[in-house]
């Protein structure tokens, strides 16, 4: 590890400064591959956040903000995104508190309860879940789950009918329920999203210092006190930011979402009916859409992002809050 | 006076009544997760094995034809799909990989709090939820569109699965990075090593196995998608082994139109073609697995 | 978990080798694996009709997915009579399909509607557009319905069904057409298109030319059917959702709807006449029709006692003017084999094919392709 600079304790090697001079070729030139890297990716980003502004820029000069707000889309001349958006939304939503507690469940399962030789066939499963690709879900979604849970829905709905919250939620809508719906779009993201959240977190939940767990059960904790007062603090900041890569993912997601939601422009507080997210709008009408048509199928895409930046701000906030409590051991 | 009579004695050696029973439910409630996550997984595996399994041919994987969906089983293959994803996914890989290591490093190791590297952090959050679909509309305007008749091909095709990679594996070896321990590169730094040097065979080695396995769910995530492909590699109905030139096809791509159509031959053959991108995945995965157990430095 | 190391590595890498080794190489040998049977159903004629060009290379074209089974027979059957020339068909949406052909993407665009009036401006300039018509079919009205199985309807029944103003199976409306048969009271379950569509805007267009007023919802790729309506995505799904729904009616293209097993309904026609559709009442259609001189024509709503009257046809768009002499001739090769032998590949695919005088209208304007 000696290399041509003289050991100058007061500049430790590898630091900037003007003595960058004096730092080896290879140094550089790997800082500088480091930085091309991030230069290229941003460039990237910003390309396609620019394209998408430039195609949806038609859509929006004619409909304005006013567009994004009303729900009437009738594909010839008007063009308004607020179904998709609340469907998008509504979806994720759904998706995120379907997954949430299975995914840390498990993601806890495997790093406290089950002994390190037995958590080799959970990882495998999980990982197996994850590779599973979208297609065959919403292949699966549409030919398989559909026709089953639509009974399930149906007397859901009959269940509830009547009792005020309920009804609105779960019972029926123009007097159907129908197997392809928000929930079950929310459903299929919710299988989608759990083996990401789940490596995510447990990568995290693993790296809690021992000290603080055997701490904890030196004081005589059972091992759920334990991981109430000595995992979950630590871990919270790297399971919020798992969680958002998962709403990220759920947010996203075309072919499935497209499948099983039914394609019905709606606004509505009824889960099991049919309704529409940006995805689905985009990958199921850009077929024969042109002019203005297309430009607001892209301006939609553009607004998915403005969203998903909203969420990230706001999760950021909130990591940034609990992580400034438990850093620092 | 000892205050002891009728104090109850209490067992120091096991939590009582309540606790217990908190700490029963919530393993119990744990297992009953690990359950529900098998159900959609062994239902699908059992779907796709039992409606794929007829179609699975050494001609079905290597036939270079792809017959017509009127056509029934037994005349040609998905060799031309499973060419084209082996072709196109590799080549994103290459291009995604390095690439997305080498953000999140200059993110996490080099760029420190100036405003840039956060920027581009950001960003990677963001993209990660942008439509797959959008990713292959920006391939196809900024690099098909400009290369007219020669603009549809498996590159294309791989620089958008690169995009929809770039963000995932962004993120897996930032959260890696975040977590090896900074003695480490201090120890390291204290021997006199040069930032790039702590980086590549002290950082980066450390971090490898979430790194790999990132990356891993990232190209198997790529390898199965439909929709960035839709307008960046056209179809064919035979081979194209050459991904920089000429439309190919996927085995996305083929289960996707195939699949819903009325013609048994093509659902079959759909089913099929299911089977094969599962099985490629599994292979995937499982030597991902391999990697990782031989270079883990850290166990934990 | 222990591995053995090296050697379980070596063999997975193996394994992976193998397959794509495999793969690669079967891709490299010419595509010799079974002779398609496609090419059997081809008659004789094939090979005497088309003579193998000089020309080779690779043709791509994009667009409806009406075409999607031609195309795909036609270029199977192609391969034996020209082995030199490689063609390629992606059905992504007649929208899809022109947006490719003014990005100079693909040489041809499969379109089941002519160019409309706001895409004019996105072909670029100096450049003509031919015209080649390709194929004819009928739009099936499917029904599930238990215990009917002979349904008559005209244009303002089937508008007012489409438009949810006919809720029932035992409407006064429908039970006036079809005096014989026992409809139940059930309410009618409407399965129709959620994605854009050819099919969907024929279908319109056929409801806007022969209901008049009883049709308000316009013609477009995508209609706002009411909320009652089953969104499907894909013809075949709307097929499968009527054959799996009971009580439900859809629309759907014939050849699908066959495929399916499904029972379709006989269509007033303006004669006066139910027919059923079939590829002889598609045929019998478009004997009426006179197209433009660009080669577009509607076959909606045709006279003609025997002709059926959602019948809907597709064209293959081509730039007159090629950037190169072998792109023309790849072109005119492949063209003239769909409009010349492959035409006989439509009738057992319950198409039909191009009445005389448009097909050699078209076999004519081919020479108009010149680089």
């Amino acid at each position: 590890m000696s290399t041509a600079v003289k050991a100058d304790p007061a500049k430790p090697a590898g630091s900037a400064g003007p003595l960058s001079q004096r730092r080896p070729l290879g140094d550089r030139g790997f800082a500088l591959l480091a930085l091309l890297a991030g230069l290229l990716v941003l460039a990237i980003l910003v390309g396609i956040v620019v394209t998408t502004a430039q195609q949806g820029s038609d859509w929006f000069s004619t409909a304005g903000f006013k567009g994004i707000f009303s729900t009437v889309w009738n594909t010839t001349d008007q063009f308004g995104m607020m179904a998709f958006v609340y469907g998008t939304v509504l979806t994720s939503v759904i998706a995120i508190i379907i997954s949430i507690p299975v995914s840390l469940s498990v993601a806890l399962l495997l790093t406290e309860v089950v002994p390190r030789r037995w958590a080799q066939p959970i990882v495998v499963i999980i990982d197996l879940l994850a590779v599973v690709p979208s297609v065959v879900w919403g292949l699966w979604g549409i030919i398989v789950l559909e026709p089953w849970i639509e009974p399930i829905y149906a007397s859901i709905a009959s269940g509830v009918h009547g009792i005020p919250v309920l009804d609105n939620l779960f019972g029926e809508s123009n007097g159907s329920v129908s197997g392809a719906s928000f929930f079950t779009a929310g459903l299929i993201l919710a299988i989608m999203i759990t083996p990401i959240i789940t490596s995510l977190s447990r990568e995290v939940i693993a790296t809690v210092p021992a000290i603080d767990k055997e701490g904890a059960y030196a004081l005589g904790a059972t091992r759920w006190e334990m991981i109430r007062g000595a995992v979950w603090p630590h871990s919270q900041a790297g399971v919020v930011s798992a969680i958002l890569v998962g709403l990220g993912r759920a947010m996203g997601e075309t072919i499935a979402a497209a499948l099983v939601i039914g394609s019905s422009v709606q606004v509505t507080s009824h889960l099991f009916v049919p309704g529409y997210s940006i995805p689905a709008v985009i990958a199921n009408q850009f077929g024969e859409s042109s002019g203005e048509f297309r430009s607001a199928l892209i301006g939609l895409g553009l607004v998915l992002f403005v969203i998903t930046i909203i969420v990230n701000l706001f999760a950021r906030a909130v990591v940034e809050r609990s992580g400034r409590r438990s850093r620092g051991a | 006076m000892a205050v002891v009579s009728n104090q109850p004695t209490i067992d120091l050696r096991e939590p009582g009544g309540w606790r217990r029973s908190k700490n029963q439910i919530a393993t119990g409630l744990m297992w009953f997760a690990f359950a529900v996550i098998l159900v959609p997984l062994g239902l699908v595996i059992y779907e796709v094995i039992a409606k794929g399994a007829k179609a699975i041919s050494w001609q079905f994987l290597t036939g270079s034809t792809i017959p017509p969906n009127v056509m029934p089983l037994g005349q040609g293959g998905m060799g031309a799909a499973v060419v084209g994803t082996l072709e196109i996914t590799a080549i994103a890989a290459v291009l995604a990989v390095p690439l997305g290591i080498l953000g999140a490093v200059y993110i996490h190791e080099y760029g420190g709090r100036n405003w840039f590297a956060k920027l581009i952090s950001f960003m990677a959050d963001v993209m990660v939820g942008v439509p797959s679909i959008v990713m292959g509309l920006f391939i196809f305007t900024v690099w098909v569109i400009p290369r007219g008749l020669s603009g549809l091909s498996g590159l294309a095709g791989s620089l958008a699965l690169t995009c929809l990679m770039l963000p995932l594996i962004i993120r897996a070896t930032f959260e890696m990075l975040r977590l090896v321990p900074n003695h480490l590169r201090e120890a390291s730094y204290a021997l006199g090593a040069t930032k790039s040097r702590v980086t590549l065979t002290v950082v980066l080695p450390s971090a490898v196995s979430g790194i790999v396995s990132g990356s891993l769910l990232a190209i198997a995530r790529a390898a199965g998608e439909t929709a960035p492909l839709l307008f960046t590699i056209g179809a064919v109905e035979s081979t194209n082994s050459n991904p920089f030139s000429g439309p190919t096809t996927s085995l996305p791509s083929q289960i996707f139109s195939n699949a819903l159509s009325p013609y048994t031959g093509a659902q079959d053959r759909a089913w099929g073609a299911a089977l094969t991108l599962i099985a490629i995945a599994f292979i995937l995965l499982f030597v991902a697995r391999i990697v990782t157990a031989r270079f883990t430095r850290y166990a934990r | 978990m222990q591995f053995r190391g090296k050697q379980v590595v070596a063999a997975s890498g193996a394994v992976a080798a193998a397959i794509a080794l495999a793969a690669c190489s079967s891709s490299s040998s010419s595509s010799s694996s079974a002779p398609s049977s496609a090419a059997a159903s081809t008659p004789a004629a094939a090979s005497t009709s088309a003579s193998a060009s000089t020309a080779s290379g690779t043709i791509s074209g994009a667009g409806s997915t009406f075409q999607t089974n031609f195309q795909q027979g036609v270029i199977s059957a192609f391969k034996s009579v020209d082995s030199g020339i490689t063609v390629n068909y992606n059905p992504v949406g007649s929208g899809t399909g022109r947006s490719d052909l003014y990005a100079n993407t693909v040489l041809y665009a499969g379109s089941d509607s002519a160019i409309p009036a706001k895409e004019a401006g996105k072909v670029p300039a100096g450049k003509t557009v031919l015209y080649f018509p390709v194929q004819i079919g009928p739009i099936a009205i499917a029904y599930n319905v238990s215990g009917v199985s002979d349904l008559k309807l005209d244009a303002t029944v089937l508008a007012g069904i489409f438009s949810g103003k006919i809720t029932t199976w035992n409407d006064p409306a429908i039970k006036a057409l079809n005096t014989g048969a026992s409809l139940p009271s059930s309410s009618i379950n409407l399965e129709v298109r959620s994605d854009s569509s050819g099919t969907t805007a024929n279908f319109s267009q056929y409801l806007v030319d022969a209901a008049g007023s009883s049709w308000t919802l316009g013609t477009s790729s995508i209609i706002s059917f009411p909320k009652s309506a089953h969104a499907n995505s894909g013809g075949s799904a709307v097929a499968a959702a009527v054959k799996a729904t009971s009580d439900s009616i859809g629309y759907v293209d014939f050849s699908t709807a066959t495929a399916t097993s499904l029972t379709s309904a006989s269509i007033k026609n303006s004669a006066g006449d139910y027919v059923a559709p079939s590829s002889a009442s598609a045929a019998a259609a478009s004997t009426h029709v006179t197209p433009k001189a660009d080669l577009t024509f509607l076959t909606v709503d045709e006279p003609g006692a025997t002709s059926y009257p959602i019948t809907y046809q597709s064209w293959d768009l081509v730039y007159a003017k090629q950037p190169n002499a072998n792109d023309a001739a790849l072109l005119q090769a492949y063209l003239g084999y769909l409009l010349g032998a492959g035409q006989s590949l439509l009738t057992p695919l319950n198409l039909a094919p191009l009445p005389a005088s448009i097909d050699a209208a078209a076999k004519a304007q081919l020479s108009k392709i010149t680089s």
